[in-house]
């Protein structure tokens, strides 16, 4: 079957490489911070530091936003993360949000599934959009911050050498070498990093043996996004087959190679495209259809065991890798960099203490370990690993028609936000039944609609949502019935202004606010208070990246100082159990 | 027992026989049914999961 293959729909643009001013081979200028990989993660490194007014250099190998098979779904929490740092609109205008899937067993549905999804969110539980376009979306973003953003494409880094206050990377471009010093260095250079090996760093972990083909396709289709898993179709027996629809047309195909059949033969496209067209042909796909892209996949389960060493952290796919069940990888490399941002501007900016680097390192190496967890029962489920995983299987989909009990497991488990339940950063000690619902320390925010209204411009009230609130700062939401500020969080707020730390209250009231007041939420709804948790007085403290740092039935000005401070200063001995209970 | 519990369990009973090894596996999975049987001690029910087990077999081969 001869069939010819199509481009991407999408033409990237080639960057010149940018070439710095050079005294004996390294570059004058010493910079704050650099990031090696102008990927996902590193574009949300750069955009997260320069919110808190931090530059960087941001270093890309290749001329170019990416090309080819990689990252798709983008996770709500990821948006959320992408809407901080003024990038959502991009993504909301290209992506196609889905909120569920149906998987199959030969010919019959054996799950139906839905991610969560009520009329509180904001944002779709899930976004399709090829990796060129969340780059490309990132990178326009980054342009418009030029100033603070100094992006070097074509430009290899070829050896970190860490120093006890710097790390100088040596780097190589079209035109002549040098080095460059950094205070700090991100390594966001992938699962292949650079950063990594000249650390003498390993990945550790599970090296899973299924094997999938994944297979894009240009598709003129009307079928709804949703994921589809096909389980010994007819169409390709013994085999499992997952399909995604992506935007502009582009079909993302995965199917998973038998055991003992070769690699090397079944990516050719003579052995690919009769089975694309066998499965089209069952989904009962007539359209006209071209390959675009082939490659194979193997799942790997890995990751380092701390993320800072010195002055250098890893991020994203250089720091661990997931396997792609349940779409954990760019999602996880974006919240490291959310994680990460805000603590190195910080640092940075003389506002804390380097230890609370350490912190970045503590909980994400906990949330990588957990979506190792989940990602292992996907993949384990996916490309079972041994007789008993495949025999297991077969039960349990053969069961699944009949018996609903069971269709659980055949529940993919997307990625969802790893609360830091164990962060030694939480203050989270509170009083027995002192909450009966809402984020506990270390969580994020459930999304609740509520009225935006008040502020600079008197605008009315608009329809919003509670994590539009949220900035690149400390949030205190203070749960009241009048927007004027108890003493003690007025006093606070200008303490914190002083210090030169971005910090704001915001009160969230239940009834219209007459006249003029300062920026507020109007639980309009009332679902609000009730799934905080909250009443007249409660506060809750939330960090720059929207994590829960503690909360409080009652104003504790006092306790919300503390917790900041520990941030800032993250004592060695952790006192934080003390400290709370003695602030009570 | 929700999902989280069921998604362990059947991990710790893939893993367990996959340790066994191939040969051992039918034997296990008949030792697990009767200890199940057992604990379960209600001869309707069970009677009525044999049928359900049994059910359609004929069209599960093991190849895939």
């Amino acid at each position: 079957m001869r069939r010819s293959f199509a481009a991407y729909p999408f033409t990237s643009l080639a960057h010149a490489a940018k070439l710095p001013p050079v005294l004996d081979g390294v570059e004058r200028t010493r910079h704050p911070v650099a990031i090696v990989g102008a990927g996902p993660v590193g574009y949300c490194v750069a955009l997260g530091l320069a919110s808190h007014g931090v530059r960087s250099v941001l270093i890309e190998a290749d001329d170019s936003v990416c090309s080819g098979s990689r990252a798709i779904c983008i996770s709500r929490r990821s948006l959320e993360i992408i809407a901080r740092l003024g990038a959502l609109e991009g993504y909301l205008k290209i992506g196609l949000p889905w909120t569920g899937g149906r998987s199959f067993y030969r010919d019959a549905e054996v799950l139906r599934f839905t991610m969560p999804q009520d009329e509180n969110q904001r944002l779709p539980p899930m976004l399709n959009l090829a990796q060129y376009h969340i780059e490309q979306i990132l990178l326009e973003r980054a342009q418009q911050l030029a100033e603070m953003i100094d992006l070097r494409w074509q430009t290899q880094v070829t050896a970190v050498e860490p120093r006890s206050d710097a790390a100088r990377l040596t780097l190589s471009t079209p035109r002549y070498n040098y080095q460059l010093d950094a205070d700090w260095v991100v390594g966001a250079d992938g699962g292949r990093s650079t950063v990594r090996e000249s650390l003498g760093l390993a990945l550790h972990g599970t090296r899973h043996e299924g094997r999938y083909v994944i297979v894009d396709i240009l598709l003129d289709s009307r079928r709804p996004a949703e994921r589809l898993a096909y389980f010994d179709p007819p169409c390709n027996r013994g085999s499992t087959v997952l399909v995604h629809k992506q935007p502009q047309n582009v079909w993302r195909i995965d199917y998973q190679l038998r055991d003992g059949e070769d690699a090397d033969a079944a990516v050719k496209p003579e052995n690919v495209i009769p089975r694309v067209a066998s499965l089209l042909e069952m989904m009962g796909e007539r359209g006209d259809w071209s390959p675009i892209w082939i490659s194979l996949y193997k799942a790997n389960a890995l990751t380092l065991d701390r993320y800072r060493h010195g002055r250098v952290m890893l991020a994203g796919d250089a720091a661990h890798l997931v396997p792609i069940f349940g779409v954990r990888g760019a999602n996880s490399g974006i919240e490291d960099a959310d994680n990460l941002s805000w603590k190195l501007a910080f640092v940075v900016k003389g506002l804390a203490s380097e230890r609370l680097l350490d912190s970045y390192s503590d909980e994400r190496v906990a949330a990588a370990r957990e979506n190792l967890r989940y990602s292992a029962k996907s993949t384990e489920f996916m490309a079972p690993p041994s007789f008993a995983f495949t025999l297991m299987r077969k039960a349990v989909l053969s069961l699944a028609v009949k018996h609903a009990g069971l269709r659980s497991l055949i529940n993919p488990r997307q990625t969802a936000a790893i609360p830091y339940s164990e962060s030694p950063l939480n203050c989270a000690l509170e009083h027995p039944g002192e909450f009966f619902a809402g984020p506990a320390a270390g969580a994020v925010l459930p999304e609740c609609p509520l009225m935006i209204a008040g502020g600079e411009a008197r605008a009315e009230p608009r329809a919003g949502h509670v994590t539009e609130l949220l900035g690149q700062r400390f949030t205190c939401f203070f749960f009241c019935d009048e927007v004027r500020l108890p003493a003690a969080l007025a006093s606070l707020e200008r303490t914190m202004g002083a210090h030169g730390i971005p910090f704001g209250v915001v009160s969230l009231v239940r009834h219209r606010m007459p006249g003029r007041a300062p920026l507020h939420g109007w639980d309009h709804t009332g679902r609000l208070f009730p799934m905080y948790g909250a009443a007249a007085n409660t506060l809750y403290l939330i960090r720059p990246d929207g994590h829960v740092l503690g909360r409080w039935r009652r104003v504790a000005a006092a306790e919300a100082a503390a917790a900041i401070e520990r941030v800032m200063t993250c004592p060695k001995a952790q006192g934080t159990a003390d400290e709370c209970r003695r602030s009570r | 027992m929700n999902a989280g519990d069921l998604d362990s369990l059947y991990t710790q009973l893939c893993r367990t026989m996959a340790e066994l090894g191939e040969p051992n596996a039918c034997v296990f999975l008949a030792r697990f049914a009767l200890l199940a049987i057992d604990h379960m001690d209600d001869a309707a029910t069970v009677s009525r999961l044999i049928g359900a087990a049994a059910e359609d077999i004929a069209d599960q081969t093991l190849s895939g």
